[in-house]
């Protein structure tokens, strides 16, 4: 909030407009101390009170006339509904561009009766109450069908097989936004894999049943004596394992049949109870985290049942099933309760299962997750190696779980003296001689310009080109990921100063190339944050090596000062300052890790709940299992609203 | 980390040549020969899809005149085929407003929809049916798989733009308004899915009682699927009922299956079921490629579209040649991203590249309507009874202009259309051309696709 609130401050002259609304957009976030203590009915009426007094006559006045009901809505804006709804998520965007818009005097358009300076300005200090107007919701929830990586270790813990087995499944988009249908070839990919499953855990005819034969179906029976009641029994312990909550007696009924089935077509008593498990692997209680039991209301916000919530949790941080540890206290029906929730997500967090975590949450985040396959130029760069890859990676990883598992304050991923090297990845730190042999160990930093992710080479190396580093994309990454910023892409026309006319700025440093940025208003909005930053991580090379020259040979000038005039010489000096930031840090990571846990944006009254969270987490020092746990017991993570799909909505769309 | 999808590519698939001496099902959808008339091969629909638009003076054809005498360099690997060649400029993609910031997330999607995601609604998945898929609604019954969806790299690009769900990016093929078709990548995978049974050994009757099995299998578990969906909210139905449709498709296309393999027996048993012709050429033979060369990796990906249009598997495919953004070329001698070439301000050597990749693009796609071409069915060719088109979903990346997205369509569809041309000023948006082709195609259409009002009489025979 700090930086993009004192960008506001210098940005007057008439600008790209895209660059300014968006850097403005951060707004409402100043707004977040206000809550603490504070009242929220009491806020609440009191945006409301706001809303009909002075934004209704404003947008009346200024703005309905041409966005309104009405086909074609200039730019697609219609107030009509939002004015009824303003709460309503769907309008969210419209009210930031809006008051965006109407903040840069780009609306209402010339020729159009003007607000006074103060009317403008209540109309864009509004946004920050908007979050007051949202009903207490937990967001639209729908069933969700596990992911490629959750599929093929629910496998692994149900069977015992490895989870490649599912690597043949199309590849997939994770967390926030996750890409959650199912077509016919995940379906044909599924049967096959049911059928592999198969093949590994029966041993042939006539040979002694696997241990995993006799864990799922019991001893072995006399061929004649297999009953429809063994089945039934069998595929109620069979269920309740693969589908993570008891089946009902009608589920029964339906694996029951597929057991007939095999009896029907001449198959033995155990070859008809794999035709039943394999029916089991395509259901879709399987495929699909489902409720245990049929919800009353059609509509409503109700909590998740013990086992939604098992498998909600688990499948967090775990990437798989609930163990049978947390299906215990979901069979009793407790695990809604604070302190076993709390102990529960301590535990998991501790198991190495936990790493799931980092692998999709936290790779993600720290943009390491694309090391393996980012394209480095070979003549520069030979040492980008698989091994280097995979080592920068683990450094990552460690790092991350050291976090966690510590209980550390997340403060520490910025300003953490500590990271994880083997031999190759001690090289890019200069430690080859110290550290010896290909596994990863904690090594304690003496640097300060090193530790914490801004100067560590996988993240350093995620933001570079192919053969050089990017100031921009640095800056871009520390603004986004780390303190929570949206910065907007450059506009098409605008030239990529990264990609200069090599002709014009030969005789230029890169550093006094992209300081051409700041002369160009269009593009100085932006860069007068983005650039800084970047070129305060200039001494780190693409590959996150230390250096003090560029690839010119021009000596690194990491110095530079952030648009509200705090002054950094160098990497370590910088770290400090985004260190100190910690309220954005971590709040930054809550609303990643809830948008991820939740699988869908944030939006309405979630920045409430986000305000809430962070009073608890910076009470207790911003530790990373505080955060977590108060991610896990949040209102929209416990909670779901079902909904009655809105048909008129789908009427307007095929017309 | 995930291991790299080219391991399974090194493969080697063997065997090939005997598996696929088999009739092909023009019992199945074939002009009916009962009658006594000549058989009509059907027509098939391919798409094949490059990101971020050309460098527009070495794309377009300087004048109508002299398009097949002298191509430029980006058509110089169609330059055998040009005269089966359809070219037309003029065709505006979709205005993405209120979306400006999102042109890459749009492009893709919107180049067989011809539709933007709904705003109110973007985080989700929620756009239309793209043209591919209609086409195999219509189609897709005659065939083993009613849509074969390919592509080069893995759909999970992960970028937000517009806070549009990230699937927007990777994905062309929609099912339904909110049900993407993922793509396969892996060559082998798509190998398996069109011609065998994958990991069933044993012989022929065997394998038909195991998908006599998995058919009944799957019948039981649509039941409890079903019963599971009453109990649901509505939200939830939806979802569910994703699950349902595709394991209604799913035992189809098992039905198919096991009608080709009766079909099988019955040519082995010497009573001869197939009435194709007896100078069609043989299916052609698949090779994975050892290394990971982009170029032949594609190229083994065309092969199996082309094989499995040749033998009927399917009528409809899609393959998704590159992705928006992530991709780079190492192959043409440099490392940048197309994506960054692409906002190359006019220098030259950025522009170079740019030109060089589309080529290469091109080439790709040359190399699979030429073997369409040298490929003898009924009384000329493949490629005659088809309809490729090659396109992208911008028409200059430096500026994400949309005004005349590059298309180029090879095959005449059985004669539906008057190629060998360039049309320098057809006037429409690509839902035109989209509806066009369908229309082309033989599809049956109950409304227009996307944005379109009208077909291009133009470019029709």
């Amino acid at each position: 909030m700090a930086l993009s609130n004192r960008i506001r401050g210098v940005s007057k002259a008439p600008v790209f407009l895209g660059l300014f609304l968006i850097l403005c957009l951060a707004g409402p976030r100043g707004a977040r101390a206000e809550t603490g203590g504070a009242d929220y009915a009491e806020l609440k009426a009191d945006a409301e009170a706001f809303f009909s007094d002075r934004v209704t006559p404003f947008i009346q006045t200024y703005c309905i006339s041409c966005h309104q009901n009405r086909r074609p809505t200039q730019a697609g804006v219609n107030f009509s509904p939002a004015l009824k709804d303003p709460s309503h998520a769907a309008f969210h965007d419209q009210w930031k561009r809006g008051v965006a818009k109407v903040k840069a005097h780009d609306m209402p358009p010339q020729g159009a009766p003007q607000p006074s300076d103060a009317d403008r300005e209540m109309f864009s200090d509004w946004i920050a109450k908007l979050k007051y107007l949202s009903e207490k919701d937990p967001g639209r929830f729908v069933i969700r069908r596990l992911t490629k990586t959750e599929y093929g270790n629910t496998l692994r813990d149900l069977f015992g097989v490895e989870p490649s087995i599912a690597d043949g499944l199309p590849d997939e988009v994770s967390g926030e936004g996750y890409l959650n249908s199912l077509s016919p070839l995940q379906l044909e990919h599924y049967l096959t894999i049911a059928d592999q499953v198969l093949d590994r855990i029966v041993a042939p005819e006539d040979a002694a049943p696997t241990e995993v034969q006799k864990r799922l179906f019991g001893e072995p029976a006399a061929p004649e004596s297999g009953s429809r009641e063994a089945a039934r029994d069998i595929a109620r312990s069979l269920a309740k394992k693969a589908y993570r909550r008891p089946p009902t007696e009608a589920e029964l009924d339906v694996l029951v049949e597929a057991f007939e089935l095999g009896r029907q077509n001449d198959l033995g008593y155990e070859p008809s109870l794999h035709l039943m498990l394999k029916g089991i692997l395509v259901s879709p209680q399987f495929l699909f985290i489902t409720p245990a039991g049929e919800v009353e209301s059609s509509t409503g916000i109700v909590p998740l049942d013990g086992y939604q919530l098992a498998s909600r949790l688990s499948y967090l941080l775990w990437a798989t099933m609930p163990d049978d540890e947390l299906m215990a206290l979901a069979d009793s029906g407790t695990l809604h309760e604070p302190e076993i929730l709390e102990a529960q997500v301590k535990r998991l967090l501790m198991d190495r299962r936990s790493r799931a975590l980092f692998d999709g949450f936290g790779a993600q985040w720290l943009g390491v997750g694309r090391l393996e396959n980012q394209v480095f130029d070979p003549a520069v760069f030979p040492q980008m190696t698989p091994e280097m890859r995979e080592a920068m990676y683990d450094e990552a990883r460690l790092f991350f779980e050291s976090i966690v598992r510590e209980n550390r304050s997340v403060i520490n991923f910025v300003d953490g003296d500590y990271t994880y090297l083997n031999e190759t990845l001690a090289s890019i730190y200069g430690l080859e001689e110290t550290v010896a042999g290909p596994e990863m160990r904690r090594v304690q930093l003496s640097d300060g310009n090193r530790g914490g992710v801004l100067g560590m080479p996988g993240v350093l190396a995620a933001t570079s080109f192919p053969n050089r580093t990017s100031a921009v994309k640095r800056g871009v990454w520390v603004l986004e990921q780390v303190l929570g910023d949206h910065v907007p892409s450059a506009p098409p026309n605008v030239p990529a100063l990264e990609e200069q006319d090599q002709g014009t700025v030969a005789n230029l440093s890169l550093r006094e190339r992209t300081e051409l940025h700041r002369t160009n208003a269009v593009c100085a909005n932006c860069h007068q944050l983005l650039d800084p930053i970047g070129f305060g991580l200039e001494n780190f090379d693409a590959i996150g090596r230390w250096r003090d020259r560029d690839g010119n040979g021009e000596e690194i000038d990491a110095a530079g000062e952030l648009p509200g005039g705090e002054r950094f010489s160098g990497p370590e000096d910088l770290k400090a300052i985004i260190a100190g930031r910690s309220d954005d840090l971590a709040r930054n990571l809550v609303e990643k890790l809830l948008a991820y846990a939740l699988g869908r944006r944030l939006e309405g009254y979630d920045e409430i709940v986000v305000d809430e969270l962070m009073q608890v987490i910076a009470g207790d020092g911003y530790r990373m299992q505080t955060l977590v746990n108060a991610v896990v017991s949040s209102y929209p993570f416990t909670h779901r609203r079902i909904e009655e799909e809105r048909s008129s909505n789908e009427k307007e769309r095929s017309d | 980390m995930r291991k790299s999808a080219l391991i399974d590519r090194r493969a080697c698939l063997k065997g090939l040549g005997v598996s696929l001496a088999l009739p092909l099902m023009d019992s199945m959808g074939w002009a009916d020969t009962a009658k006594g008339q000549a058989y009509k091969p059907p027509v098939r629909l391919g798409f094949m899809y490059m990101p971020h638009g050309v460098i527009m003076d070495q794309f377009w054809p300087a004048d109508a005149e002299n398009f097949l005498s002298s191509p430029l360099p980006a058509f110089e690997s169609l330059r055998p085929v040009l005269d089966q060649c359809l070219v037309m400029k003029g065709i505006s993609g979709v205005p993405i407003a209120p979306f400006n910031g999102a042109p890459h997330a749009l492009e893709l999607s919107t180049w067989l929809t011809a539709t933007l995601p709904a705003a109110d609604k973007r985080s989700e998945i929620h756009i239309s049916i793209s043209a591919d898929q209609i086409a195999a609604n219509h189609v897709g019954a005659f065939t083993a798989l009613p849509s074969l969806e390919l592509a080069t790299m893995p759909q999970n690009w992960k970028e937000n733009q517009e806070g549009l769900n990230e699937g927007y990016y990777s994905h062309c093929s929609y099912r339904s308004p909110t049900q993407v078709v993922p793509a396969e990548i892996n060559p082998r995978n798509v190998f398996n899915r069109l011609f065998r049974e994958p990991e069933r050994n044993g012989d022929g009757r065997e394998a038909t009682r195991a998908n006599a099995l998995d058919r009944s299998l799957l019948d039981i578990v649509l039941g409890g699927a079903r019963d599971l969906r009453r109990t649901l909210p509505s939200s939830d139905q939806r979802k569910l009922d994703e699950y349902l449709d595709s394991v209604r498709s799913v035992e189809r296309r098992i039905a198919a299956i096991e009608y080709r393999q009766k079909e099988a027996a019955l040519e082995k048993a010497g009573v001869r079921a197939s009435k194709r012709h007896a100078s069609d050429s043989p299916p052609i033979e698949i090779k994975i490629p050892e290394g990971d060369k982009r170029s032949e990796y594609m190229q083994v990906m065309c092969d199996l579209n082309v094989l499995a249009f040749q033998t009927d598997t399917t009528r409809v495919s899609t393959y998704i040649g590159s992705r928006p953004n992530g991709a780079s070329y190492p192959e043409l001698g440099f490392s940048d991203q197309h994506h960054s070439q692409t906002h190359h301000q006019n220098r030259p050597g950025m522009v170079a590249k740019v030109a060089k990749i589309t080529e290469f693009n091109i080439a790709q796609f040359a190399y699979m309507v030429k073997k369409m071409h040298g490929l003898r069915e009924a009384d000329g060719t493949l490629l005659d009874n088809c309809i490729m088109m090659w396109g992208s979903g911008l028409e200059d990346g430096n500026e994400h202009t949309r005004e005349n997205l590059p298309f180029v369509v090879a095959g005449s569809g059985g004669g539906a259309i008057k190629t060998g041309r360039y049309l320098p000023d057809t006037k429409g948006n690509q839902g035109d051309l989209l509806t066009t082709l369908l229309a082309c195609a033989g599809i049956p259409l109950d409304r227009p696709v996307g944005i379109a009002t009208k077909q291009f009489e133009e470019i029709k025979a």
